[in-house]
């Protein structure tokens, strides 16, 4: 797991700056400083839920909400949080929106509930909610923590849709439960590889080599 | 204050006791729901395997009123199966079976004719195997190779063979790429099935249907 979390910078919050502001945010969560290929966070759960797209959707939805809220929460009590105990403070804030998540599947989605099994507990160890809960939340106002994380979760999220759906399709034939011509038809081998654990490896390291090779192309025409 | 040394301790204290107090009171408001929903899996699982008496598209309250009425919660007397009567004769029995499955425990229901042989349908309510392998157990393509199955009299009452191979009558295809799930689910219904047969024997069997 790379260590370093890009700082994310600290935003000023004055009337004139806030609609710049947010644009970069965005593009930052979304592109330039992108969770899973930039920062590389969040990997272990990248590996772990991607073989069905409506898991990973659920299990996205779950991120968004748990990142946005508690960066925001971290920034709000960022003034009285004491620093040594900061960490724990964070974790404790994630895991009390982690829990409300998975109460609610279990109580109003039992369907989901099940099919998720365990993964929705591991949203509290997913290393891009404490990642921005610290570099963001610990150092900016509410509104721009709140910004910042639903947009890294929403990055997170459509890189984590594009892996899933590459793997389901060509390891089951399917997208999100429905069959897909030819690749569900007898032309098409399943490579059941692709919805073991290894296919999860193998794309996300293609996927991580495009858009990496686009975002340096990038760089270079902005020089 | 906040220099002070005892603050950090008071602060994670006030925080981890709003937080929780949250929590706890949101649990206990749902709780009802969740275990109505563990049952209602139940329910559900045991009137999918019974033969003709779930449609589509039920709503959970007519789930749950149709298994009071017509099946009841397993009794002693049928050895721990829910019992399916119709004009006071057994049509079918429905065997709770459970056993741990590669990540976390396997429930499931095995629903079987009068003669207590035939396989009538079998249905999963509580499995945490791996999604797109083993959970494949749960859909209609592995599950729609029970009905009809007729269990062995002796030795393993049902059998699973490798994808593609023929089956006899009492084998069935296990699923490709979970072999772990497959191995342990031919071993929680074999030994339901073995302990539910030993139990029917000419002695103790008051209402045999042979």
């Amino acid at each position: 797991m790379a260590l370093e979390v890009h700082p994310g910078g600290r935003f000023e919050s004055s009337a004139i700056n806030m609609k710049s502001e947010s644009k970069k945010i965005v593009l930052e969560g979304l592109w330039r400083n992108n969770p899973i290929f930039r920062q590389v966070l969040g990997i272990c759960s990248t590996l772990a839920v991607t073989n069905l797209v409506l898991n990973t959707a659920v299990m996205c939805v779950g991120l968004i909400f748990t990142l946005s809220l508690s960066s925001a929460t971290v920034s709000l009590l960022r003034r009285f949080t004491p620093r040594n105990i900061r960490m724990m403070v964070e974790t404790l804030i994630i895991a009390f929106y982690v829990i409300v998540i998975d109460l609610v599947l279990k109580a109003y989605w039992p369907e989901m509930s099940t099919s998720l099994g365990p993964y929705v507990g591991l949203i509290i160890t997913n290393c891009i909610v404490m990642g921005r809960c610290e570099a963001c939340g610990t150092s900016n106002p509410p509104g721009v923590a709140f910004l910042d994380g639903m947009f890294n979760a929403l990055g997170y999220t459509f890189v984590l849709l594009l892996i899933a759906t590459i793997r389901e399709l060509m390891g089951m034939g399917t997208f999100m439960g429905y069959p897909v011509p030819y690749f569900s038809g007898p032309h098409w081998d399943k490579w059941i590889i692709m919805v073991a654990p290894p296919g999860a490896f193998f794309t996300l390291a293609v996927v991580t080599w495009i858009f990496r090779s686009v975002g340096i192309k990038q760089e270079q025409k902005g020089k | 204050m906040v220099a002070k040394w005892w603050f950090p301790v008071a602060f994670m204290f006030v925080v981890s006791a709003f937080f929780s107090s949250i929590v706890i009171g949101f649990a206990r408001f749902t709780d009802e729901r969740v275990e109505a929903n563990k049952d209602l899996a139940f329910e559900k699982a045991v009137l999918t395997v019974l033969p003709g008496l779930l449609q589509e598209g039920e709503s959970r309250l007519e789930i749950h009123r149709k298994f009071v009425d017509r099946v009841g919660p397993p009794d002693e007397q049928s050895a721990g199966a829910c019992v399916l009567r119709d004009a006071g004769q057994i049509v079918a029995y429905a065997l709770p079976i459970e056993g741990q499955g590669f990540w976390a425990p396997i429930k499931g229901v095995v629903g079987l004719k009068s003669d207590r042989r035939t396989i009538t349908a079998i249905a999963f309510y509580e499995q945490n195997e791996t999604p797109g392998l083993g959970a494949q157990i749960t859909t209609a393509e592995f599950t729609s190779q029970f009905p009809g199955r007729i269990v062995s009299s002796e030795g393993k009452p049902i059998s699973f063979k490798q994808p593609g191979s023929a089956l006899g009558a009492n084998e069935v295809h296990a699923v490709t790429g979970a072999t772990q799930t497959s191995t342990r689910l031919e071993k929680i219904i074999n030994d339901a099935l073995t302990e539910w047969r030993s139990k029917f024997t000419p002695a103790g069997g008051s209402n045999r249907a042979q």
